[in-house]
């Protein structure tokens, strides 16, 4: 906290002393916001509607991250596309990056940042050239406009499957909840939520409904401002009847034994810090995004009184989402620990550079053989429930992580809600977690 | 999988919000209620003594959501559960209202000191079916009778509502919260794991399976109304809240088990069903003082809590009844030195007064939990040669968590390692007391996940040190599926070596050595005493 201080002490007086930073260029707004304003992607034979299997992958293979390539290749799942869409983000989003994100700066160590206030930080296209390009990319995800200043994920049903029977080993039906106490644009009180004496970013709230043996298990993670503050994370037990806290080692841990860490949430829900991040290049590439009104749904998993149903899974061991993708712009970016102690070896980031989600990631273990594929598909939200449309927010839809050398994967199939009432302050407390519990 | 149901309630809501006193007027209220539960068997068998249980358990839960505006939130909460111990049918010989004993202790020790010898009897199992007189004596305490062993849950206090409580919140002007809970409920206090130093609130049944059950499904739920204002974060605080807990139920006190259970905390219960051999036999107990309901014998605690940054913490006082049974000696009118003819001792539990707090810290550095827990009690006694013994008691408990990866083990989850160090000091000691005046339990646990945490192996070790007395209790459990879920298990315990001087021994035979009766058994401690029940355990579980 304090070398955070120092840092913004120091920035602030760099600023002071100097000429105010230049007004972010509408054009560089323009690009990263809108990058489709001017006409979508194309690669030669692609088309929407088509399907790419196993007879036309190589066609396509520049279009594909290589663990796509490989499922297709395999005859383990077949693509359909779609037609490429524009997820704009909330307005008052790219407004708050006009607004604040000129003067924002990396700071002299690793997950340094000047302050900011709320918007994209580097709105700028990365350069190769930048050795620190991976860096802000990171940032833009971290303070991304994900799922706005709150939203819930009720119900979520996450499933274990083995990948070779197709057998449903535990399905775990859960809540979520997600809240940014700063950095908030468009849910009132914004830019910050007060008082907040530890200076919390964010807090994730999860709360587990079923099978009996996890019901009334919850876990509390909460984000520093400070980037170099390791997350504090709570766990209730239903049936120890407190709250534990958790150390990081069980972030990097199968959360509840699924394929899934802690870590791994969103696409990456660690610190900056944590990591040493690689700018790889700008890319073109097939990504989960897709309108959920026009899927074939699952019609079992769940019902409710609204008609809504989740999206259907199916390929190889029911793994893979029944969903389209679209060709969309794509910032590679490799993130390698830095604890030498980590199991994996680095992940390999598919950011969408409109949205600056992480639809796609592929986990190497520590030999650095492909371990893990982590798909998270996007809906749009003009497309999903009502209560979403205009929101901005592009929902996390369906995911699956598929652990490809013990053939096994969870998925999780999602009923998002960007709704404020949903999550209320007094939801990401310890307090609530025993209050919540029996 | 849960099952859901929608309906509406009014008679209900109405009184519920009379009871809160929201002014809720609506006639009718929609409620969702969702159920779950299980059905288990629990098998074990014990050596050289053959099934020593056999039960079969049916759990039923549910939480009924009430749809409306006046609160933040309205739910009923409860939880059922039927109980049948077939070992008292399968297993007659050694436990339930036909079986003996040779001497008192049998079951942990040798007959090779005079106490149990010559001055003490056996005890009588289940005496309500065997002795009116120690039936008599220890009325409302420990004498159940066998049906009661077989079916725990099936009794006077209606034990098979496990919980039943209705919770309110209200969000008040400045946002801050309070909750409200009313009913039959366990409040759980502390960081401990296995021992208790904090969570002292809710009594237990020990007799279910000594201290090896989770302590949610021994804990005895208590009548009682909390109230908690969540103030949430301040400038200073991230979190903090204030509790006041009223346990207006009748006092009951822990259940250590009846004399021909399978599963008796330190034989007291055998110990309460003995008599004192002199002329025809005194009774051990005359008399079982539980107090009465009376406003001033009901219990009440207060609990702020609070985060921190990095810590977490909580101040706890609270004013209860001791839950272990204190003996009261009960002197001769007519004989100085000799116990009255009609039973040696009363038991009592006496009024004590604790104060204490816990705080647990994040240990960035060593990326670990630190837990730190203590209660400083008041009015307190404990067991002395002749009967008790009042002093201030202070108990601790230093604990350590951390998650490690060991991938040389297979898996590339986690391994849990969680140890702590449960210490107690008695502010008064005497020498003629059986405990020593400073104590110490270690425990630890090493928690294992493979398969998707599926299978998972665990070992848990326990030392008394004063006892010289070790558990270790390695297991395995595997889940196939949501609903099944199989464990097999070992319970190993050494110890229960240790004797104590007993004055009666001196007096009446001239012998001052060390003694296994009746005192060596608070020495000895709940590892010792059990020294003679190995265990192999087989649970197999169908959730719903």
């Amino acid at each position: 906290m304090l070398k955070k201080t120092f840092l913004s002490v120091a920035i602030t007086m760099t600023v002071a002393v100097g000429a105010q930073a230049a007004a972010i260029p509408e054009e560089v707004i323009q690009a990263s916001f809108y990058p489709y304003k001017d006409g979508v992607p194309s690669v030669e034979g692609l088309t929407p509607g088509m399907t790419i299997n196993q007879s036309n992958v190589d066609r396509f293979k520049d279009a594909l991250d290589p663990g796509m390539y490989h499922f297709i290749k395999n005859g383990d799942t077949e693509m359909q596309v779609g037609e490429t869409t524009s997820f704009d983000l909330h307005p008052s989003y790219v407004e708050a990056t006009r607004k604040y994100s000129a003067d924002v700066q990396l700071g002299a160590g690793h997950g340094e940042l000047s302050p900011t206030i709320a918007g994209r930080p580097f709105p700028q296209e990365p350069s190769l050239d930048d050795p620190r390009a991976g860096e802000k990319l990171a940032w833009n995800y971290k303070y991304g406009y994900n799922w706005g200043d709150s939203a819930a994920i009720m119900p979520f049903y996450w499933t274990m499957r083995d990948m070779d029977s197709g057998k449903k080993e535990r399905t775990i039906k859960f809540n979520f909840h997600f809240l940014n106490f700063t950095h908030r644009t468009s849910q009132d009180p914004y830019p910050k939520i007060e008082p907040n004496p530890s200076e919390l970013f964010r807090g994730t709230y999860v709360q587990a409904l079923e099978p009996f043996d996890v019901k009334d298990t919850q876990l509390l993670i909460q984000r520093f401002e400070d980037d170099t503050k390791v997350d504090n994370a709570y766990l209730y037990l239903g049936f120890q009847r407190r709250v534990r806290r958790l150390s990081t080692g069980q972030t990097t841990d199968a959360f509840l034994g699924t394929d899934v860490m802690i870590e791994d949430f969103e696409g990456y829900n660690g610190r900056i810090s944590d990591m040493n991040w690689a700018y790889k290049g700008t890319r073109y590439m097939l990504m989960p995004f897709f309108s959920h009104n026009e899927l074939q749904l699952d019609n079992e998993t769940h019902q409710d009184s609204d008609g809504y149903q989740v999206v259907a899974f199916g390929g190889q061991g029911g793994c893979f989402p029944n969903i389209t993708w679209q060709l969309r712009k794509v910032y590679e970016v490799d993130s390698i620990p830095i604890d030498q102690n980590h199991p994996i070896s680095k992940r390999t980031h598919f950011m969408d550079a409109q949205t600056f989600t992480i639809p796609r990631t592929v986990v190497y273990d520590r030999k650095g053989d492909m371990w893990k594929n982590w798909v998270i598909g996007q809906a749009h939200p003009d497309h999903h429930l009502p209560i979403n449309k205009g929101t901005g927010v592009a929902i996390d839809d369906a995911f699956t992580m598929i652990d490809m050398q013990a053939k096994h994967c969870t998925t999780g199939q999602f009923k998002g809600i960007v709704d404020p009432a949903l999550s209320p302050v007094d939801k990401f407390s310890v307090q609530n977690m025993r209050a919540s519990g029996r | 999988m849960s099952k859901t149901i929608t309906t509406t309630f009014s008679h209900l809501a109405v009184g519920v919000a009379a009871a809160l006193g929201t002014g809720l007027a609506v006639p009718a209220l929609a409620a969702e209620t969702t159920w779950n539960g299980y059905v288990e068997n629990a098998t074990y068998f014990r050596d050289g003594v053959g099934l020593s249980k056999f039960r079969n358990t049916g759990q039923a839960q549910f939480e009924t959501v009430f749809q409306t505006d006046s609160l933040r939130s309205l739910k009923l909460n409860g939880t059922l559960r039927g109980t049948y111990d077939g070992v008292y049918d399968l297993n007659d010989g050694e436990f339930g209202k036909d079986s003996r004993h040779s001497y008192l202790g049998e079951n942990w020790h040798s007959n090779s000191t005079i106490s149990s010898q010559a001055l003490l009897s056996p005890g009588v199992s289940f005496p309500c079916e065997n002795d009116p007189t120690l039936c008599n004596n220890l009325d409302g305490y420990m004498d159940h009778k066998e049906r009661d062993a077989k079916f725990p849950d099936f009794n006077d206090q209606l034990d098979f509502i496990r919980e039943l409580y209705i919770s309110a919140d209200k969000e008040l002007s400045n946002g801050d919260l309070l909750n409200v809970r009313l009913g039959k409920q366990q409040v759980v206090w502390g960081k401990t794991d296995l021992f208790r130093v904090l969570d002292v609130i809710n009594p237990v049944d020990y007799s279910r399976h000594n201290i090896y059950d989770e302590l949610e499904d021994i804990r005895i739920p208590q009548w009682m109304l909390t109230a908690e204002w969540r103030m949430g974060p301040n400038e200073v605080l991230d979190d903090s809240n204030l509790s006041l807990v009223w346990n207006f139920d009748k006092f009951r006190p822990n259940n250590l088990g009846t004399c021909g259970q399978s599963y008796r905390m330190l034989d007291a219960g055998c110990f309460f069903s003995s008599y004192l051999n002199l002329g025809p036999g005194i009774p051990i107990i005359h008399d079982v003082e539980e107090p009465n309901w009376s406003l001033k014998n009901t219990q009440l605690g207060m609990k702020w809590e609070g985060v921190y940054g990095d810590t977490t913490f909580s101040l706890n006082a609270l004013t209860y009844r001791q839950q272990l049974p204190s003996l009261h000696f009960r002197p001769n009118p007519t004989v100085p030195g000799v116990p009255a003819f009609d039973g040696v001792f009363d038991i009592k539990f006496p009024r004590v007064n604790l104060v204490g707090g816990s705080i647990d810290y994040y240990s960035m550095n060593m990326d670990a939990i630190w837990r730190l827990e203590m209660a400083y009690t008041q009015g307190e006694e404990l067991p002395d040669d002749s009967g008790h013994h009042e002093t201030d008691m202070l108990r601790y408990v230093i604990g350590f968590d951390k998650n490690i990866i060991i991938p040389e083990l297979g898996t590339r989850s986690a391994f849990l390692f969680s140890t702590q160090l449960f210490g107690e000091h008695i502010l008064d000691h005497i020498g003629t007391m059986p405990n020593d005046e400073d104590n110490w339990i270690a425990t630890m646990l090493f928690k294992g996940f493979y398969k998707n945490n599926r299978l998972s192996p665990q070992i848990i070790i326990a030392h008394d040190f004063a006892a010289e007395a070790t558990a270790i209790a390695p297991s395995i459990s595997w889940t196939p599926d949501n609903h099944w879920m199989f464990n097999v298990g070992l319970n190993v315990k050494t110890g229960g070596k240790e004797t104590f001087p007993w004055g009666v021994a001196r007096d009446v035979m001239g012998d001052n050595s060390g003694q296994f009766e009746p005192t060596a058994r608070f020495l000895n401690g709940p590892i010792g005493v059990a020294n003679q029940e190995d265990e192999i355990q087989f649970t197999v579980r169908y959730s719903f």
